[in-house]
């Protein structure tokens, strides 16, 4: 069977959340054997975040924690103990990979700079993924996602244009972004020290990741001054283009007509053959009359059968799927890309597989996501050779542990 | 001496969108020959083609024969046009790859390679909308809203680019590459959140639009100047109750998140009103005193005169018929990067003589 590209390495995750999570995750589908660190005070708070009400260890049976963990083992390590700091150094050299996406100063806090980490492994590569890097007038602003969108200018590009008001996107978006990026930083690492012997520190900000999602609104910006214009989902080289209203409750369908060809073919679709001659220009300058008689066929559709009806007369056009609608989309379906991994605790339920779809490859889902210290005895065992008077010893100081401590809400 | 991480990667771009463009642009400011085959201007802006085709080389002119030629002389093929249309010129990718088992092919596409959409038509905002995102993103009396941008193809060529490092350095340590399923599509259904697995999971049906406010601690907000936001975990609350400095929020209805959650109309109103009198940067200067999550939304000219981006050295100038012009330059530091520079357009014989005798030198 074909190797993953990651097969063989082996990755320190100390990150949390969202972002760090995200890129871990890539990691870990393409074969990466991915270690996530946390404390027993400082646990990821997305195990806690939404808690399943009356549910035992509720830590243990978060499916968002599940989603963005899968495939990963659970070593739990208190960094800021000293004993915990020193275990941690003593796997940095079994180890090709450390990422974290701590506050700036955190790692510095617990004397774990890459300084530090060079220290017991020279080639080893550490990517830093905080909000706004570790240099710079900003560095210390705590970033989320939904932050790193409006500093990282996208925010600014997003409203309906009738009211001036800018809208973040509706997940934190900043996560998932630095986390892809981040994901291809730690290969671009692998690729330099196979290359050259050496170790890199990657000092990634997720604010700058984000900005780079609308390169083109920076040169309108810095040729022309331009700021951005928000046209709601119109668009700025053709007509029509919308979301428009179907039948049921808050069903919608988006349509977007390039070209003289998929107007003819929308307007006969929509029975609106009186405006069919109409020529881009004109369309554009039409466009709230052109809307009505759209929304008017919309309206009286279901919205799969209005796309599949566009789409035979070759009009691009796409569902708004919700978070439900999706799950049951025909296509995703067809093409497994829903899967159902056994878990411990809770019922299966449908998981998102990779979108990296290593035709030969083939990454598959293997693991739920690791229960809380899941993996501790194995990994302190088979790389450090610890039995388990001296993992007892740890959890007598409290460096490692079964469950979180005080576990509340977030 | 440090070299760029992909100096000597050859990868052609076969007429390039945005996606394949967004994945180009990236590998080329690591140091890789990037060759745009095509006329990409068919299909990008002109703003557009100064972000994501500076730095690589243009070839013009060249047959279905030279194409085939380049691409057995590449190491990376990028693709973003319709499924099949790489196999109606002779560069089926799985028949490169069997001519050339260390090629990796990158298709990206609104629905990926095969199922019953591949084929159809699309454009960003319809393969957005069928990714989830667009569903929850808007005024929950609205219509929903797509992001600014394009970002299913930003999102598309960024997890390409992640894919194909990854891919290149599979092949580098295990000898072979690999076809890339990109579906932009997939790429947004992937990451929905909590919203994704929450309904996947539970009886709670699809979540709804929350607008700027998913609750009152975590949305944006008018202020004196502009716009601005915060985003409170529970554990960051307290500090900010604190600057809101209103008795009233000492009461448990207030501190117990599960009963705050019943009071996030009054509670937004203190908000407001607490965003409503000060400046972007009076709030962005609390964050770090504070340790609450603020931020001010920017725009890309805020963001061109920002000084932290400017200490950090992040834009790079593009010289172009226009003046000179400044986007995004390394998407991290820490691994080199290169400013990218125009080309001139050159002809596939010249460049097929350039990768061949950089084949023979190697």
């Amino acid at each position: 069977m074909k190797k993953l590209p990651l097969e063989g390495v082996r990755v320190l995750d100390l990150t949390m959340m969202w972002a760090g999570p995200f890129a871990t995750k890539l990691l870990a589908e393409m074969g990466a054997e991915v270690i996530k660190i946390e404390s027993p005070n400082a646990w990821d708070n997305i195990r806690t975040l939404i808690p399943q009400p009356g549910i035992e260890e509720p830590w243990n049976a978060s499916y968002y924690f599940n989603d963005y963990n899968r495939d990963k083992k659970s070593l739990v390590l208190d960094l800021a103990h000293p004993r915990g700091r020193e275990v941690f150094l003593q796997l940095v050299p079994h180890a090709d990979v450390v990422i974290e996406n701590y506050r700036a100063d955190v790692l510095d806090n617990l004397n774990l700079s890459y300084e530090v980490l060079r220290q017991v492994r020279e080639d080893i590569i550490l990517v830093s993924m905080a909000g706004f890097g570790k240099t710079g007038s900003e560095k210390d602003q705590v970033g989320f996602g939904p932050i790193i969108e409006q500093m990282g200018g996208v925010a600014s590009t997003t409203g309906y244009g009738d009211d001036g008001e800018p809208y973040k996107t509706g997940v934190s978006y900043g996560d998932p972004v630095g986390g892809i990026a981040a994901a291809g930083a730690v290969a671009l690492a692998l690729i330099h020290r196979k290359k050259t012997g050496k170790g890199t520190f990657v000092d990634l900000a997720q604010r700058e990741t984000m900005a780079t999602m609308i390169g083109q609104a920076f040169v309108a910006s810095s040729l022309r001054g331009e700021e951005p214009v928000h046209r709601g989902n119109r668009s700025d080289r053709w007509a029509p283009q919308g979301i428009y209203p179907c039948a049921g409750d808050d069903q919608w369908i988006a349509v977007s007509v390039r070209d003289d060809d998929e107007w003819r073919a929308l307007a006969s679709v929509i029975g609106a053959t009186d405006l069919e001659a109409f020529g881009q220009d004109e369309r554009i300058s039409r466009h709230d009359e052109i809307d009505e008689r759209i929304r008017a066929w919309t309206r009286q559709q279901d919205p799969q059968a209005a796309m599949e009806t566009l789409a035979a007369a070759r009009v691009p056009a796409g569902r708004v799927l919700d978070s439900d609608a999706i799950h049951r989309d025909p296509h995703l379906l067809a093409r497994g890309f829903w899967v159902e991994l056994p878990h411990p605790r809770m019922a299966p339920w449908k998981q998102p597989s990779s979108a990296w779809r290593f035709v030969e490859a083939n990454p598959q889902l293997r693991r739920h996501a690791p229960l809380f210290g899941e993996h501790t005895a194995e990994i302190l065992g088979e790389l450090l050779g610890m039995g388990s008077q001296d993992i007892a010893a740890l959890d007598a100081e409290g460096v490692t542990s079964r469950a979180p401590v005080n576990p509340g809400v977030g | 001496m440090n070299e760029l991480p992909l100096e000597g990667v050859r990868v052609l771009e076969v007429a390039p969108g945005y996606a394949a463009g967004f994945a180009g642009r990236l590998l080329a400011g690591f140091g890789a020959d990037v060759a745009v085959a095509g006329d990409p201007s068919a299909e990008l802006t002109p703003d557009e083609l100064v972000f994501l085709t500076s730095g690589k080389r243009r070839v013009t002119g060249a047959s279905p024969g030279d194409l085939r030629r380049l691409a057995l002389a590449a190491d990376i093929v990028l693709d973003d046009q319709k499924p099949g249309t790489l196999a109606s010129v002779g560069l089926a990718p799985d028949g490169l790859r069997r001519e050339n088992p260390a090629l990796i092919v990158v298709s990206i596409t609104p629905f990926g390679q095969r199922g019953p959409y591949a084929d159809w038509g699309a454009t960003n905002i319809t393969a957005f909308s069928m990714g989830g995102i667009v569903s929850l993103t808007g005024h929950p009396s609205r219509e929903p809203l797509v992001t600014g941008g394009s970002q299913a193809y930003a999102l598309g060529g960024l997890n390409a680019f992640s894919a194909t490092v990854t891919a290149y350095y599979g092949r580098l340590v295990h000898g072979e590459g690999d076809w890339i399923d990109i579906s932009l599509q997939e790429c947004s259904a992937g990451m929905l959140e909590l919203y994704g697995p929450g309904s996947a999971a539970t009886d709670v049906g699809p979540s709804p639009r929350r607008g700027n406010h998913v609750r009152a601690v975590w949305g944006i907000y008018p202020c004196a100047d502009g716009w601005a936001g915060v985003c409170c975990l529970e554990r960051q609350v307290p500090a900010f109750f604190k600057l809101l400095d209103d008795p009233v929020l000492e009461e448990e209805r207030f501190r117990d998140p599960f009963q705050r959650a019943e009071q996030d109309d009054e509670l937004s109103a203190m908000v407001y009103a607490w965003f409503a009198d000060k400046t972007k940067a009076e709030i962005l200067a609390l964050g770090p005193k504070t340790r609450v999550p603020f931020g001010a939304v920017m725009t890309p000219g805020d963001l061109l005169a920002n000084e932290s981006l400017a200490e950090r050295g992040f834009f790079d100038a593009v010289p172009t018929p226009d003046g000179e012009a400044r986007i995004p330059g390394r998407p991290f530091p820490g691994v080199l990067w290169r400013a990218p520079q125009l080309h001139d357009s050159e002809d596939a014989e010249s460049l097929l003589r350039d990768w061949s005798a950089e084949r023979v030198r190697a």
